[in-house]
């Protein structure tokens, strides 16, 4: 059962048509990584998906819900949570404050600090927590959003590029949290380009090349296809 | 009860514990005994002062914690001024009929700022753009009722005036039996804008120490985040729009019954500069450093004017393009952290 | 005869408008559009161009000569005001709103306090000429003519030359001109000086038929605004275009209501298209990303 599903999703931006009637199905329960060479056209899906463009064509359905015309926040509200490339986090206030923010629409008072306290053990970020979130090294800013994104107890979490400037070692921590979130049930569709932490979390993964689907199937079904390797080294077009 | 006093302290406003209170405490006394010691003159002079508070913390509310930089202040203490104007003029004084053309005055620019708040937020006006939309409405508004002059012009028997500006309403009027009170310039009054003015900053420290509160700043961090987290920002922002410029209605509303006069110049380009400078030099940031920050900067305009009159406006410019460039949290704010590691912290929040 | 008298009149206000528009806006269009900056010490650049001009005709200096000095010391200012304080700005755009706001009150009344409340100006020249029933002032067909000179030349110094070139392409990618050995700081200071030097030579050309005031900045201030607000970034495709529509917008509305309803529908128009279009004329020419 799909609870993410577009069905012949399109995009023109100008004489740009950056995302191609795209059919993509994420099941329930599942981690799923996008990836494929610059330009393709990954973040224009992912905002497709998050509300934060309206497309041109084509529908998007969570959990068999029609959400093509709900507002991000609705979205959000639903289900879907997101944590963005550059870490989106507010920067000028202390740790614990921006994980209150994220809570505090369904919790207060002792089952607050509670919760927060819980989510910053999870995030090794106990420690930081009267810190300002803008002093945070990169990767604990990273985790930060995250522990943001799952306040919310989302159904579907959404990654842009989570381990963009994170070290090897940073990075497979990250990859060990998306699976221990995973275990507890969220469904995860992320952008990626490190392919080892692909490797480490990704069930199944799809190619977008110049908007559209290029392949699909497990990470080792498209490591080894050669036509995934060509269009990243440019010998193939549309 | 109890839970919501606690908010008066809190992460987004400076001064907690028993040495900042017993500090607003001390402060409060002496603003109360004040009128034994100085001549109707000078408290006259102070409620004057008083009354552009009101539109600068409304600003804080909007700029500081929002981070929607509205040039419509002016916009809506001349709506207020106008409105209160013209019902006084029509309803009379008597009754207390006064206070109540004060509360609907102040209603009306509130509905104002609703209306034109709707049309900017859900229409996801921000940034540099929100500022020239809210600086043409207040220019088309001075400019509109500069040209009222006419006889034809009027509300009622409320004659709008032109540019020369409307006159002769009524101070604010208690009904008394033996004779009603009228609030003239002077100790009544001063103690009726104080106790106002307390209100006013006791209850926005509550409210931006609240959710929405916290929802506000982070709106003004990272609007987009915001959003993620499942707030409806509109709504957020729509709210503190129509709150602030309420407060500058307030405003505009205390000062014609203080002057009986209001002219459509309170809506000119530079009406319309002085409170970004009042609450940019203060520390917008912060409700106690706009309010201290806004009551110096406007005895030393007042200062100035009257002791080199032309160089006032020059020291304003000055003052806000040295308070940009060097202390862009606000003076007091930065002067302070020399001080305080509180502030110092704080003051490294914002470089942030 | 009446007819033809009467479009020639309206021909004439609204090629009087887009002058006006054009001359006012473009300036402000070279550094909101390229640099992002909203510069409202624009008017005091006009002040300056016009103050310097009118200056050096009484002195002796022919018109056209003396205007193209007041554009000139507008740029070295504007070059100077960029260099000391606008280039601590440029990632904090409310901030920059703010402090040229501060700038031109100090200008303002700076100049009212050294150079008194009024300035003896030259007087218009050419004299007029008759159509139909009414006579038309031939120092405005010069306008006009001045406003699309000036788009010209414009359109050759940012397509032609390698400062144009260059400017483009720092602004649009910083690090990368900078890693090509462009001068960038100094990009930014030619730009800006660019910017201020076109407000000065608006100053410069109005100069003979206004009186000079130090306030005379807020008569082009605030309708260059609205230009290069509907206009969008790129002069070319959004000024110019913003400035032939508004015309006959202000035309069309002075002639029937007076100017001050002109002034308003100008406004109530910034409204209207910042709501319905977000980037100006130029975002929907262009249907940029969002």
């Amino acid at each position: 059962m799909a609870i993410l599903e577009t069905r012949k999703l399109d995009k023109w931006f100008g004489g740009l048509h950056v995302t191609d009637n795209v059919d993509f199905a994420l099941d329930r329960g599942e981690v799923h990584c996008l990836i494929g060479p610059n330009g393709a056209g990954k973040s224009t899906f992912f905002k497709l998906v998050l509300g934060e463009h309206t497309p041109s064509g084509g529908t998007i359905l969570y959990d068999g819900e029609d959400i093509t015309k709900a507002k991000p926040f609705e979205r959000v509200r639903r289900g879907i949570s997101v944590k963005f490339q550059v870490p989106g986090i507010f920067q000028a206030l202390r740790v614990r404050q921006n994980l209150q923010i994220a809570l505090q629409h369904h919790l207060e008072g002792a089952g607050l600090d509670e919760e927060i306290d819980r989510l910053l053990e999870f995030l090794k970020l106990k420690d930081a927590e009267k810190q300002l979130a803008g002093s945070l090294s990169h990767g604990q800013k990273q985790w930060l959003e995250i522990g943001m994104a799952i306040a919310l107890k989302p159904k579907l979490l959404l990654l842009d590029e989570p381990t963009a400037g994170m070290t090897p070692d940073e990075t497979h921590a990250t990859g060990e949290m998306v699976k221990a979130l995973n275990a507890e049930g969220v469904s995860v569709l992320a952008v990626e380009h490190d392919m080892a932490f692909v490797r480490q979390i990704a069930q199944k993964v799809t190619v977008l090349h110049f908007g559209k689907v290029f392949a699909q199937g497990t990470i080792d079904e498209i490591v080894a296809d050669e036509r995934v390797a060509a269009i990243y080294l440019g010998e193939v077009d549309a | 009860m109890i839970s919501t006093l606690r908010l008066l302290e809190g992460p987004q406003t400076l001064g907690k514990g028993p040495g900042f209170w017993s500090a607003f405490a001390l402060v409060l006394i002496l603003a109360c005994i004040y009128p034994m010691f100085a001549d109707g003159y000078d408290v006259g002079n102070n409620v004057y002062f008083f009354n552009w508070t009101f539109m600068a913390l409304g600003l804080s509310l909007i700029w500081g914690y929002g981070g929607a930089l509205s040039f419509g202040q002016t916009a809506f203490f001349g709506v207020a001024g106008y409105a209160y104007g013209v019902l006084t003029i029509n309803l009379g004084d008597a009754y207390g009929l006064t206070f109540f053309s004060l509360i609907a005055a102040v209603g009306i620019s509130a509905l104002f700022a609703a209306v034109l708040g709707y049309f900017l937020f859900f229409g996801r006006i921000s940034g540099v753009f929100l500022g020239i939309v809210t600086l043409s409405v207040t220019l088309v508004l001075e400019r509109f009722m500069s040209q009222t002059a006419g006889p034809e012009w009027a509300i009622g028997s409320a004659r709008l005036n032109g540019f020369n500006g409307m006159g002769g309403m009524p101070s604010l009027t208690i009904p008394w039996p033996g004779g009603d009170i009228v609030l003239y310039p002077d100790v009544t009054l001063y103690y009726l804008t104080l106790a106002l003015l307390v209100i006013a900053y006791l209850a926005l420290r509550m409210l931006v120490n609240s959710r929405m509160g916290n929802v506000l700043v982070a709106i003004r961090e990272n609007p987009q985040r915001a959003e993620m987290l499942g707030y409806d920002i509109r709504r957020y922002q729509l709210g503190a729009f129509v709150i602030g410029s309420g407060l500058a209605g307030l405003s505009g509303v205390l000062y014609t019954a203080w002057g009986n006069y209001i002219t459509p110049s309170s809506m000119g380009m530079s009406a319309a500069a002085l409170p970004v400078v009042w609450v940019a030099v203060g520390g917008r940031s912060d409700l106690t450093t706009t309010l201290f920050g806004t009551l110096l900067v406007l005895a030393g305009f007042q200062y100035l004017t009257i002791y080199g009159s032309q160089y006032a406006l020059v020291m304003m410019g000055f003052l806000l393009v040295v308070t940009i460039l060097l202390a862009p949290s606000g003076i007091f704010i930065t002067v302070g952290s020399l001080f305080s590691k509180g502030l110092r912290r704080r003051l490294a929040r914002e470089r942030v | 005869m009446d007819f033809l008298s009467g479009l020639f009149s309206f021909l004439y206000q609204t090629g009087d408008a887009f002058a006006f528009l054009v001359l006012s806006a473009c300036g402000l269009a070279v550094i909101f559009g390229m640099m992002g900056i909203i510069n409202l010490a624009h008017g005091e650049f006009i002040l300056c161009g016009a103050y310097v001009s009118a200056s050096a005709a009484r002195m002796g200096l022919p018109l056209p000569l003396a205007i193209l000095l007041g554009a000139l010391i507008a740029g070295l200012v504007g070059m100077l005001i960029e260099r000391a304080i606008i280039r601590h700005l440029y990632n904090r755009p409310l901030d920059s709103i703010v402090v040229t706001w501060g700038i031109s009150m100090i200008a303002t009344q700076g100049t009212l306090i050294i150079l008194g409340s009024t300035m003896p100006g030259t007087g218009t020249p050419f004299g007029s000429f008759a159509v139909g029933a009414y006579s038309y002032s031939i120092y405005r067909l010069v306008l006009m003519a001045a406003a699309v000179a000036t788009l010209a030349v414009l359109w050759l110094i940012f397509t032609r030359t390698r400062f144009g070139i260059l400017a483009r392409a720092t602004i649009q990618v910083p690090h990368i001109a900078e890693a090509l050995g462009v001068n960038t700081p100094m990009i930014y200071s030619l730009t800006f000086g660019l910017g201020a030097a076109l407000a000065g030579l608006a100053g410069g050309l109005y100069a003979p038929t206004m009186t000079l005031v130090p306030t005379m900045g807020a008569a082009f201030v605030v309708e260059a605004f609205v230009t290069v607000v509907v206009g969008g970034a790129d002069i070319f495709l959004g000024t110019a275009p913003a400035a032939a529509i508004l015309a006959v917008v202000k035309a069309g509305l002075t002639s029937w209501q007076g100017q001050l309803a002109g002034q308003i529908g100008l406004l109530v128009a910034v409204i209207i298209v910042i709501r319905i279009l977000p980037r100006g004329l130029t975002g929907f020419i262009l249907r940029e990303r969002a």
